[in-house]
């Protein structure tokens, strides 16, 4: 299982298209992929100018390998990706990439879900709003 | 103890004005890193939580009790509540 795990903390886009054909060589096995992707979204009651995520980047990819390897304990899985960005992102811009894939989908979703739901809070980014009237450290809901 | 280098993120790197500094400590536990730092400024009273939650990594580990033990670490880091995805 391990070397079908790819984790990733990048300041660059990613491209869900080469990422499929990654998955493809690196398994025959499965029959089920779930792709989420987070981006940026614009605010209910403000203009965003830009989105900054903050990393500490050697420990945030320490802390998706150790989920990643949870979720593989848990789950029988074919392939796992994870690839987190950081920097300035406008509206739109992605922000995390997550592929599971398995034999059957079960797995696959509630994989791709466990993973995202420990992101939110266990992992070291931070988000800060830059609209046009107001800026602000985003806070966990 | 000795030197150790202290690193800011987020907001807490906002208020105290600083990425990171190295910073000689008698210290031996997170707690008593935090009340010793406040010798250094009042804008470190950030770290004592009263505003927000405050996390610390020693050494890249993530630590949830501020009696652990600091001794021997070379770094050791302060932000707030993580908020990926």
């Amino acid at each position: 299982m391990l070397n079908k795990i790819i984790v990733a903390v990048q300041k660059s886009d990613f491209d869900l298209n080469s990422e499929l054909e990654t998955l493809k060589l690196k398994t025959e096995k499965a029959g089920a992929v779930v792709i989420f992707v987070g981006k940026v979204r614009d605010l209910e009651d403000d203009n965003l100018r830009y989105l900054e995520i903050e990393s500490f980047e050697d420990l945030a990819k320490s802390q998706i390998k150790e989920i990643c390897d949870d979720a593989a304990n848990k789950w029988d899985l074919e392939f796992i990706l994870v690839k987190h960005r950081f920097g300035r992102l406008k509206i739109n811009d992605n922000i995390v990439l997550v592929i599971t894939s398995s034999k059957h989908r079960k797995n696959a979703y509630e994989a791709s879900e466990f993973i995202m739901e420990y992101l939110k809070s266990n992992v070291p980014f931070w988000k800060k709003e830059v609209a046009d009237k107001t800026q602000k450290w985003v806070e966990n809901s | 103890m000795g030197k150790v280098k202290l690193k800011y993120f987020s907001r807490i790197r906002e208020t105290i004005g600083k990425t990171s500094e190295l910073v000689e400590i008698k210290s031996t536990n997170i707690q008593d890193l935090i009340e010793e730092l406040q010798a250094m400024g009042e804008q470190y009273s950030v770290l004592k939580g009263r505003d927000f939650a405050v996390y610390s990594a020693v050494d890249q580990n993530i630590v949830t009790d501020v009696k652990t033990s600091i001794e021997g670490a070379t770094e050791i880091a302060f932000f707030p509540p993580m908020t990926g995805g």
